[in-house]
């Protein structure tokens, strides 16, 4: 009851929520000369990196390599960003925070919504990726919403956890950076899972990410549905996330304004 | 009406002797426990405000007067007691707040007049006004950035007081700026005043509390002295 009373607040201040991420968004690229076009230019020289060292040194076989391995790109650095500036939000925001009031989970919610905009922006690469590689489309690309919904309350429910704890344990920074580090090495970015053996196997597909990564390849490359079992799982694990997060971030957030 | 009512209400910082705010030294902390310096910022305060009246809050420096202000904007919550506020609250804590240094004069009025609780469409229909009151008609597309601080100042202000406050929180920002400034933040808190608006003014500056506030709370070390007519709390504060 609680949570719809407070999504009912969040509507009233949904204009807030939007003028907020817009102008993160914009001053991300205020000063710099190719403006936008460096959200473009980066997921590009890095897929050309990795391209160059998985087809030639690793040798890994996949069809359409190059839109496999930027939409891994996209998909892990959309988790990535939106999870790093979420932790930033309310610290960042202290001087707003200590003066005037409105709920706080709306600076991790326009935060999310900037790394958003940022990925949708770098998705235009892939788009013409698509085009080039005149890859045929099929109606399983309707999933995609979905995933993207699923992969917002996820990231979501990450950033709610760590912008609250990072207001009282500043080290948080640092132990989310290592992991993000690791969590890109055992994410199918790079290679598919099936590289792996069984064993291995077992833990990795327990990532949501890596889940979220697949099923997405699946239904705009490969033109194939989801696997179902990974579909559910993904649900409820970002849901679980989103709760935890959500809970974590409601005990703490009355004592923001004097801890920072 | 009552529009806001304050009960028993008490604030205390723990104020640490040393600030643990890593994982690390909180784990390491668990073995010599951290002292903490109790500081009661506010005791058992106790009034109430009518829709409409203009109340004054006058204490020394570090009496609590922000601590009340921030209690009933909500940006702090109360140890103990109770705080009721039956309208919506604009708190003018301190101007320019969200202001962003990157951004042109327009891009601000957006982003500020939004925190300050204005729709896009007010937004649209008094950016002219905003950037005319202030006095910035050549600089609508400067940074904010390039501009002075008096700018900055009277961009904040024209900005925020095109609001439609129900209960008016006002923190001391009175004191800053010229004396023209000063004289048209008067004009605007008038204007406010005669619309019927609830206005909570807290300052040292006792000639403003006379000539505005219909009744006055004085707090002394986070103690409520006293709170009635304005000109019999102001020369209790005198005496003391």
């Amino acid at each position: 009851m609680m949570f719809i009373q407070h999504i009912k607040e969040l509507y009233k201040y949904r204009n807030l929520i939007w003028v907020l991420a817009w102008g993160e968004f914009k001053q991300r690229y205020k000063n710099s000369v190719l403006g936008f076009f460096w959200s473009l230019l980066e997921p590009l020289l890095f897929l050309t990196v990795l391209y160059v060292v998985f087809t030639n040194i690793m040798k890994v076989q996949v069809e359409y390599y190059p839109l496999f391995l930027l939409l891994g790109i996209i998909i892990w650095n959309f988790f990535g960003r939106s999870t790093t500036m979420g932790l930033n939000c309310i610290v960042g925001k202290s001087n707003i925070l200590q003066k005037v009031y409105f709920p706080r989970d709306i600076f991790v919610i326009s935060a999310c919504i900037t790394a958003l905009l940022t990925s949708l922006f770098e998705s235009i690469v892939f788009v013409l990726f698509m085009i080039v590689f005149r890859i045929p489309l099929s109606l399983n690309i309707l999933y995609l919403p979905i995933f993207l919904l699923i992969g917002f309350i996820l990231v979501l429910g990450t950033s709610l956890t760590l912008a609250a704890l990072y207001v009282f344990y500043r080290d948080v920074q640092f132990v989310w950076l290592v992991i993000l580090q690791i969590g890109f090495f055992i994410t199918p970015v790079m290679y598919p899972l099936s590289l792996f053996e069984p064993n291995i196997l077992r833990i990795l597909v327990l990532n949501p990410v890596a889940q979220l990564i697949q099923m997405s390849r699946d239904v705009v490359i490969y033109a194939k549905p989801p696997p179902m079992p990974a579909l559910g799982y993904t649900i409820v694990i970002s849901l679980i996330i989103f709760i935890i997060g959500y809970a974590i971030f409601t005990k703490l957030e009355s004592r923001f304004a004097e801890e920072l | 009406m009552k529009v806001i009512e304050v009960e028993h209400l008490e604030k205390v910082f723990k104020i640490p002797h040393e600030k643990r705010n890593t994982i690390f030294s909180s784990m390491t902390g668990l073995f010599h426990p951290n002292n903490y310096e109790i500081f009661h910022a506010l005791n058992d305060i106790h009034f109430s405000i009518d829709d409409g009246e203009t109340f004054g809050i006058i204490g020394k420096n570090g009496s609590g007067k922000s601590t009340l202000l921030k209690l009933i904007a909500h940006v702090l919550t109360p140890t103990s007691g109770k705080i009721t506020v039956r309208k919506n609250v604009t708190p003018f804590l301190e101007l320019g707040v969200g202001f962003y240094w990157e951004f042109s004069v327009l891009e601000n009025i957006r982003l500020y007049g939004t925190i300050m609780g204005l729709t896009s469409r007010e937004i649209d229909d008094k950016t002219e006004e905003i950037i005319t009151f202030a006095g910035l008609e050549k600089f609508r597309d400067t940074r904010l950035r390039h501009l002075s601080t008096g700018m900055q100042l009277r961009l904040a202000f024209s900005t925020a007081i095109q609001t439609r406050p129900e209960i008016l929180l006002l923190d001391e920002v009175l004191a800053v700026g010229d004396l023209e400034f000063q004289k048209k933040c008067f004009d605007a808190f008038k204007k406010f005043k005669n619309e019927g608006v609830t206005i909570l003014l807290a300052s040292h500056d006792l000639s403003s509390i006379q000539r505005f506030c219909d009744r006055t709370l004085l707090i002394h070390q986070g103690n409520q002295i006293g709170v009635g007519e304005t000109k019999d709390i102001i020369s209790h504060y005198e005496k003391m």
